[in-house]
């Protein structure tokens, strides 16, 4: 059974159609890779699914409750947690702080809240940072941090928006492993990312976006071979070099 | 350290009507002690939520009509009414946050401002029940026997210790709200309030449980701003000007503090009483031209700026 499943899920911006249509089944225990050119909606299909924006149609079904309605918080409650592309630190908080907010939501009380954020931090790199304001540090270290305060949430699956823009090539890498190590402890992950290298070793599956439409899906190595995707990242450049 | 620290303010504070005897200055200290149980009213909300509110007159206007038409329609003691007071703007400030909280930032600050206004229109124009622009007036006080002794209610001393207990009750709130679960939250909230929704935090909950302590202690302080003065009038306590003095008072003391309302109120109660004293024309551009320096040179507040100078973190006062 799939852990997420989208069904025909559509957003309007007053007459700009983000979303249209798009349909996809996450695994449990799966690295879902969600490409696309700029603007295709990647962003947008994450904010629906997390809930910051009502979907104009479509069912989004998460271990067989659904989403639909339900605030961002809540869908946090139900084990969905997500990462913003533009880091959004509480900024004059430590890093400890940070991650132990996010516990909070499921240890109620501050000593084991700040234990579990303390494991958290460890994992990701972050131990010897953690009585640092996040607004000091790298931006590699808050893209960390937000990961970091989602995995405190003890979410079932993870929504990573862009974990790597910004980095340098040994921070990606880093990146990727720790993308990885998350997907070991069995969290599922849902993954938008510009940077096709690693997006295409780490992930199980990619989906490609365009104009709000799905446009392939498949492995990695099967999709970037996909003359639409070509097609969608590089332009058709004349008409006679598309023809079969 | 700490504790021998506060021990001694502490006994100071209850001595001081003691050490001081005059009453302009033991009115002085009241009106320091309500000011500051309405600048930890405002910190709440607007330092630990970081919500700018512009219309906590209201509270203090609910919380003052609510005692005085308690205590001379139906003849309730001002000290239940005062509580009372508390009582009735937490709930009012209810659904005014579910209404203004789904706004944000200077829209939601812009909305308290509007709410602030209805609500003193509302106090001008039910006459039956507010008596409107006339005000309401309490001719004698209830007689109180304490330790066999009949309270002087022309003495200030009485009013002075009642204001102790509501100020104390205030910054023992505001201290432990800062430690708990909830404190953290309204940090959050402050910092960001995508990221506190996205970590499961209700942000609309949250801050309308922070507006409604907030309302609790603006209210109690309105109830005893009215028993103490006798007379209130919509234009006195639902003025803007008292919602802008509030920011002011929290702002000035140290914003996400304990003790900063505390000593943002001696600091501008007293300064403004001796420029009106100084200066009888034009006290209030002194009074300006201070709030101007103030803010330029130590946005974080006097007791921020002292907490900065003694090594602990400004904007995040656990003790």
């Amino acid at each position: 059974m799939s852990l997420l499943k989208v069904t025909g899920l559509t957003k309007f911006f007053g007459g700009l159609q983000a979303i249209s249509d798009l349909s996809f089944e996450v695994k449990a225990g799966e690295i879902l890779g969600l490409i696309g050119p700029n603007g295709a909606g990647k962003t947008t299909a994450f904010n629906l699914i997390a809930g910051f924006i009502p979907p104009t149609s479509g069912h989004i079904v998460f271990n067989g409750e659904s989403l639909i309605g339900l605030k961002s918080y809540a869908v946090t409650r139900k084990g969905v947690a997500r990462t913003f592309q533009i880091v959004k630190p509480f900024r004059k908080l430590t890093v400890l702080e940070n991650v132990t907010l996010a516990a909070f939501l499921r240890i109620p009380t501050r000593k084991e809240a700040e234990s579990e954020a303390g494991r958290i931090l460890e994992k990701v790199g972050l131990k010897l940072k953690r009585f640092t304001l996040a607004t000091d540090l790298t931006l590699s270290e808050q893209k960390r941090l937000e990961i970091a305060r989602a995995l405190a949430t003890q979410p079932k699956l993870l929504l990573l928006d862009e974990p790597m823009g910004g980095l340098n090539s040994t921070e990606i890498e880093q990146a990727s492993k720790l993308v990885l190590d998350i997907c070991r402890d069995g969290v599922t992950i849902i993954w938008v990312e510009h940077v096709l290298k690693a997006i295409m070793n780490a992930s199980h599956r990619v989906i490609v976006i365009n104009y709000g439409k799905k446009i392939a899906e498949g492995k990695p190595d099967e999709v970037v071979e996909n003359p639409e995707v070509i097609a969608a990242y590089l332009g058709t450049k004349k008409q006679s070099h598309v023809t079969d | 350290m700490k504790r021998l620290l506060l021990a001694v303010a502490l006994i100071l504070l209850l001595a001081a009507p003691w050490i001081v005897t005059a009453p302009f200055f033991v009115h002085l200290m009241i009106m320091v002690l309500l000011w500051t149980v309405l600048g930890a009213s405002w910190n709440l909300l607007g330092g630990f939520a970081g919500q700018v509110s512009f219309g906590h007159a209201t509270f203090l206007g609910a919380g003052a009509y609510t005692m005085m038409i308690l205590y001379l329609k139906l003849g309730v003691a001002p000290w239940y009414g005062i509580i009372l007071g508390g009582v009735v703007a937490a709930l009012i400030a209810m659904p005014i946050g579910y209404m203004c909280f789904r706004l944000r930032g200077p829209y939601f600050a812009l909305s308290t401002l509007a709410v602030a206004e209805i609500i003193r229109l509302i106090a001008l124009n039910w006459e039956s029940f507010t008596a409107g622009p006339v005000g309401l007036l309490i001719t004698t006080l209830p007689k109180v026997t304490f330790w066999g002794k009949a309270l002087n209610w022309e003495s200030k001393t009485p009013f002075f210790y009642i204001a102790v207990v509501i100020v104390l009750s205030a910054l023992f709130a505001t201290a432990v709200i800062a430690r708990s679960r909830l404190g953290a939250y309204l940090l959050a909230i402050r910092e960001d309030i995508d990221s506190a929704e996205a970590i499961g935090i209700n942000t609309v909950q949250v801050r309308v449980a922070a507006l409604s302590l907030s309302a609790f202690f603006a209210g109690m302080a309105g109830g005893f701003y009215a028993m103490y003065l006798r007379y209130i009038d919509p234009d006195a306590v639902f003025s803007i000007a008292l919602s802008v003095e509030m920011v002011f008072i929290a702002v000035v003391g140290g914003l996400t503090t304990v003790a900063g309302p505390l000593i943002g109120a001696v600091f501008l109660v007293t300064l403004g009483e001796t420029f009106r004293e100084h200066f009888l024309v034009g006290h209030l551009i002194f009074y300006g031209f201070f709030m101007m320096l103030a803010i330029r040179f130590m946005p974080e507040g006097i007791w921020g700026k002292v907490r900065l100078w003694t090594g602990a973190a400004p904007h995040r006062d656990k003790s």
